[in-house]
């Protein structure tokens, strides 16, 4: 019998199994709980695809969407409702970046603990929804993106995209002026840079040519690379690296362009963020592109100057301009109200205090300090020729200012000259945060 | 007055989870904490006077340590000798070593056993003893000096907090229910308080005191009546019905195995009745999903394999004629092969690999030879390479396996659906009738597990796991007092029955195993699986020895006019 008994213990093993079985279950349970929650045929959470529960709120509490027990409201006025609809989403799922789809896990409340929460969750978004009023209204009709965050804590407080429509009426789908409503731009599109890559070429100027500072840049107006003509903005004569930053001087960059060479410059994009495949809070962000032209060609030239085939969306834009302010080291971004975000470095805080200078000196040199009133902003403009006779304006910079510690991105397609047009919506922007503040 | 029922209704969510965990420890520390002090059948004495204690029907004298009564000697084999006692109370000496060192008197085995009688001298090579057997009053009074279960840890208490956890489920149900489902509701779980409180006096009455085996049966089944619920209210009257004839045939398979004599004499007319409901179903079986195992008699539709299941551990176990007697396992083998090919014919692929392993554990408690079992797995390997070139939809299964996100809409769609409401309800649960899984095919059978941790939470759904673990180390447990081999072989076979199939359950389930579409035990909604598995039940309750622990252990006081003690 005592044999029978030892021999008994086979059941344990079987037993034993089971329990390395619970173990492994309830970790896979632990790990994997929320995608499996998130699932869209979990009737627990959805309803017909959509949402059946769940709070969006700005910065300041300020209701932007909320779904109970299947019924859904916006934003109280309309104006936040367009302006915030990017950000906010929509309740049909249509965009796909928004808060409503993008943090649906969270709206859903879901804890491992307690499930499926019935009251749904609260996501208090980062955005302060009378900056993303001010923006959208400054680019009156215009298409475009629109992007403020704080440097130091790594909060975006304005994200604004253009066109957008009221999630209460919704748009006429004839209308050409809502071609890609759904779209956010800030995050989701990508546009030719022009001259706020020169951003990107100086950096790694900088850590490239050791006497970059000592050099003096010839500008006759046009370069003749191989053959073809490079045209600059206007004649600069013999200038500094500065001065050249300053002049947005076509010729000078070109010159570096072709002294890099496209390894390096792709480098560089991908270093800086530009070509790597980005995230925001797990939203995927459009990736840029820097195809490498041959070397010494006018198309190299050209690819250090934000043109050739050049593509930066306005989200990486933001976030490079914010590591140049954070010497070098970009705090989060992030999109959640109060969320820890960490840092990365992408640039050395030597490099970052350089083009911070540079940037300095373009708004005291170049854009002039009357058309920002108050503010120590630091910025850089582009005019990007989009091939159809327009340009994109852009201007993209950071207010050197402890107490108000804003990077910003502003993109206007179509818009025209970067700093009269873009420039401008960034002081309305800038003066509203600071005095919002 | 809304908010203060639905404060209660809260509560009732926690206190749950809460009761099912303590249920459950209750069970285990009685399990733990009990003496399991081993019944007393006769002395072997040896010249100088000392005592050696003869504990089972079955023990085996040798100079081995794993012998129940050891002899150190040279001049004694390992396993020299086995002391064998019949169900009347008869005992003989069997020499298991062919030399024929064994005699008693002057009398040698000549193959069918010396028997003995008490004061008898007995020669184990070149040592003398004595035998003593016990008179009935004798071994009466070392049997009442035992400590019967029971005394710390209450099982009326036990059965108290099961009766509350029942009442809160009810009162959960009272939320999601319409009114005349939930007066259905309410009055099968009443039923199914009384019914355990009218076992527990029953049992009483005839002075059995051990219940952890039936507490953890009615727990489980308690979760079963609320699968029921929330799938099916209709078919409450239905599965309670079933409920009540497991019982019963829980009952009388137990009173059947008291007599282990009897139980031996009908093995091969189970083993014969169980190939021909097998073969029946091959004739007659319906196709339902991919598996023909269902049997259609007089409109009551039945699964054989369940029933086939009791038998099997029946035959399994009784086929032994003794210790380290080979003879039979080869007509036990063939009776293996037999059901486990008829079930692969029908493609119930489950059922057959929950055969096969207790076709491993049965053979191996026999023989006690990995050998033999790794011959067995290797031999199964390739019949399932077989199996799966011959049945595609079996093979797809096993291609889905840990893939079930790939295919959501097709071959994945039950279990990511299962994975995505279990994890919807967290640790406590969305609310007994608040989920939505029950709305996907077989929810209330092979996703069952994921049905009640989507309802009832992780916490319930693991204690419904571990309570059948549970069962498995008390079996285990009480293993080491077992009487007879029969006792101990039928029991561990049937705990690993039911292991294996909760295993192929659970883990199917939530995609840690392909998917076989086997029941729970005990929860599941189907008749013949809850019947079988009260069944199964009857064999680990045979084997609980303690002193007034179980019914189907017949106590030396108990003079049931069966005639053997007589």
């Amino acid at each position: 019998m005592k044999r029978v008994k030892s021999r008994a213990t086979a059941a344990l093993i079987i037993a034993a199994l089971v329990i390395a079985g619970c173990v492994v279950y309830v970790i896979e349970f632990l790990d994997n709980g929320p995608r499996w929650v998130m699932y869209s045929a979990n009737q627990s959470v959805y309803k017909n695809g959509v949402l059946t529960t769940g709070t969006v709120t700005d910065r300041n509490g300020t209701l932007l969407a909320r779904a109970q027990d299947g019924v859904y409201f916006y934003a109280e006025d309309a104006d936040t409702r367009i302006s915030c609809l990017h950000a906010a989403g929509d309740f049909a799922g249509n965009i796909g970046t928004g808060a409503l789809t993008a943090f649906a896990d969270t709206l859903a409340g879901y804890s491992p603990v307690s499930g499926v929460s019935k009251q749904g969750g609260t996501l208090t978004l980062s955005i302060d929804a009378a900056l993303n009023r001010t923006a959208y209204a400054a680019l009156a009709g215009r298409s475009g993106a629109v992007l403020l965050m704080d440097y130091k804590t790594g909060e975006i407080l304005c994200m604004a995209s253009a066109p957008s429509y009221d999630p209460n009426t919704g748009f006429d789908s004839a209308d050409s002026r809502y071609e890609g409503v759904y779209l956010n731009r800030c995050l989701s599109a990508s546009y030719t840079p022009g001259s706020v890559f020169k951003l990107v070429t100086l950096a790694a100027a900088i850590e490239n040519i050791d006497d970059l500072y000592e050099r003096s840049f010839y500008c006759t107006g046009s370069e003749n690379i191989s053959g073809v003509g490079v045209k600059c903005t206007g004649v600069h004569g013999y200038q500094t690296v500065e001065q050249a930053l300053a002049n947005s001087c076509n010729c000078a960059f070109a010159q570096i362009s072709l002294e890099l060479g496209a390894d390096t410059l792709a480098q560089y994009a991908e270093k800086l963020g530009f070509t790597e495949a980005l995230e925001l809070d797990g939203i995927e962000i459009k990736t840029g592109s820097f195809e490498k032209a041959a070397a010494g060609s006018a198309d190299l030239a050209w690819s250090g100057i934000g043109q050739y085939t050049d593509l930066v969306c306005p989200y990486a834009m933001l976030r490079y301009t914010a590591a140049i302010a954070g010497g070098g080291e970009v705090a989060g971004p992030t999109l959640l109200h109060g969320k820890a975000a960490g840092t990365t470095r992408i640039l050395s805080l030597d490099t970052a205090e350089k083009i911070a200078s540079m940037m300095s000196y373009n708004v005291v040199y170049s854009y002039g300090e009357w058309n920002f009133p108050g503010l120590k902003l630091c910025a850089k403009s582009g005019t990007a020729e989009r091939g159809d006779g327009t340009s994109n304006a852009w201007f993209t910079g950071f207010l050197d200012d402890a107490e108000h510690p804003y990077a910003f991105c502003v993109v206007i397609e179509s818009g025209g000259g970067g700093l009269a047009n873009a420039g401008a919506l960034a002081n309305t922007l800038l003066q509203a945060a600071v005095a919002g503040n | 007055m809304e908010a203060f029922s639905e404060n209660i209704i809260r509560a009732a969510g926690y206190i749950m989870p809460l009761l099912a965990v303590w249920i459950l420890v209750r069970c285990v520390r009685s399990m733990l904490r009990e003496k399991y002090e081993p019944e007393v059948w006769a002395y072997l004495e040896t010249k100088g006077g000392e005592t050696a204690a003869i504990r089972h029907w079955e023990c085996i004298i040798g100079a081995a340590k794993s012998c129940d009564i050891v002899i150190s000697r040279d001049s004694v084999a390992r396993t020299q000798a086995a002391l064998i006692r019949s169900d009347r109370g008869d005992w003989t000496l069997h020499d298991l070593d062919s030399s024929g060192s064994c005699c008693v008197g002057k009398q040698r085995d000549e193959g069918h056993g010396i028997s003995l009688h008490d004061g008898a001298q007995v020669n184990i090579a070149d040592v003398e003893l004595v035998f003593h057997d016990l008179s009935e009053k004798q071994r009466a009074a070392v049997d009442s000096a035992r400590s019967a279960p029971g005394l710390l840890i209450s099982p009326g208490l036990t059965l108290l907090a099961l009766t509350v956890f029942q009442a809160l489920l009810a009162l959960l149900f009272t939320v999601s229910l319409e009114r005349e489902q939930l007066l259905t509701a309410v009055l099968g779980f009443a039923a199914l308080a009384v019914t355990q409180w009218c076992y527990y006096f029953v049992m009483r009455a005839i002075d059995r005191s051990g219940f952890e085996v039936e507490t953890l049966a009615f727990f489980l089944s308690t979760l079963g009546l609320a699968v029921v619920t929330t799938c099916a209210p209709d078919d409450m009257l239905k599965q309670l019905i079933l409920l009540l004839s497991g019982i019963f045939v829980f009952l009388a398979l137990g009173w059947w195995l008291r007599d282990l004599k009897r139980t031996k004499a009908m093995r091969w007319p189970v083993a014969a009745a169980a190939l021909a409901f097998l073969a029946l179903n091959l004739v007659a079986g319906k196709t339902s999903y991919g598996a023909s195992n269902w049997l259609s008699i007089g409109g009551v539709t039945l699964q054989p394999s369940e029933f086939v299941k009791m038998a099997y551990v029946y035959v399994g176990a009784a086929s032994l004629d003794r210790l380290f007697r080979l003879r039979n396992l080869f007509g036990f083998i063939a009776f293996s092969a037999i059901c486990v090919g008829a079930l692969a014919l029908m493609g119930d692929f489950g059922a057959a690999l929950i055969f096969f392993v207790t076709f491993l554990v049965i053979a191996f408690m026999r023989s006690g030879s990995f050998a033999t079992v790794f011959l067995a797995v290797a031999g199964a390997v390739l019949g399932v390479l077989l199996v799966l070139t011959v049945k595609p939809y079996i093979a797809q299964r096993f291609a889905t396996w840990r893939h079930v996100w790939d295919d959501p809409l097709g071959a994945g769609w039950q279990q990511t659906r299962g994975l995505s409401a279990a994890a919807s309800g967290g640790l406590f649960g969305v609310g007994a009738g608040n989920g939505w899984l029950k709305s996907v095919f077989a929810a209330d059978t092979d996703m069952v597990f994921c049905l009640i941790c989507e309802e009832l939470g992780l916490i319930i759904g693991l204690c419904a796991v571990f309570a059948v673990i549970v069962l498995a180390f008390f079996t285990v447990r009480s293993a080491a007092r077992g009487r007879s081999a029969f006792y101990v072989i039928a029991a561990c076979a049937a705990t690993s029955m039911m292991m294996v199939q909760l295993a192929l359950n659970v883990f199917g389930s939530v995609d840690l195993l392909p998917f076989t579409g086997v029941t729970f035990p005990f929860v599941s909604k189907g008749g013949s699986s809850l019947i079988s598995c009260w069944g199964l039940l009857a064999f680990i309750k045979a084997a609980d020895t303690r002193q007034r622990a179980s019914f189907s252990v017949r106590r030396l006081s108990d003079h049931d006019g069966e005639g053997a003690e007589a």
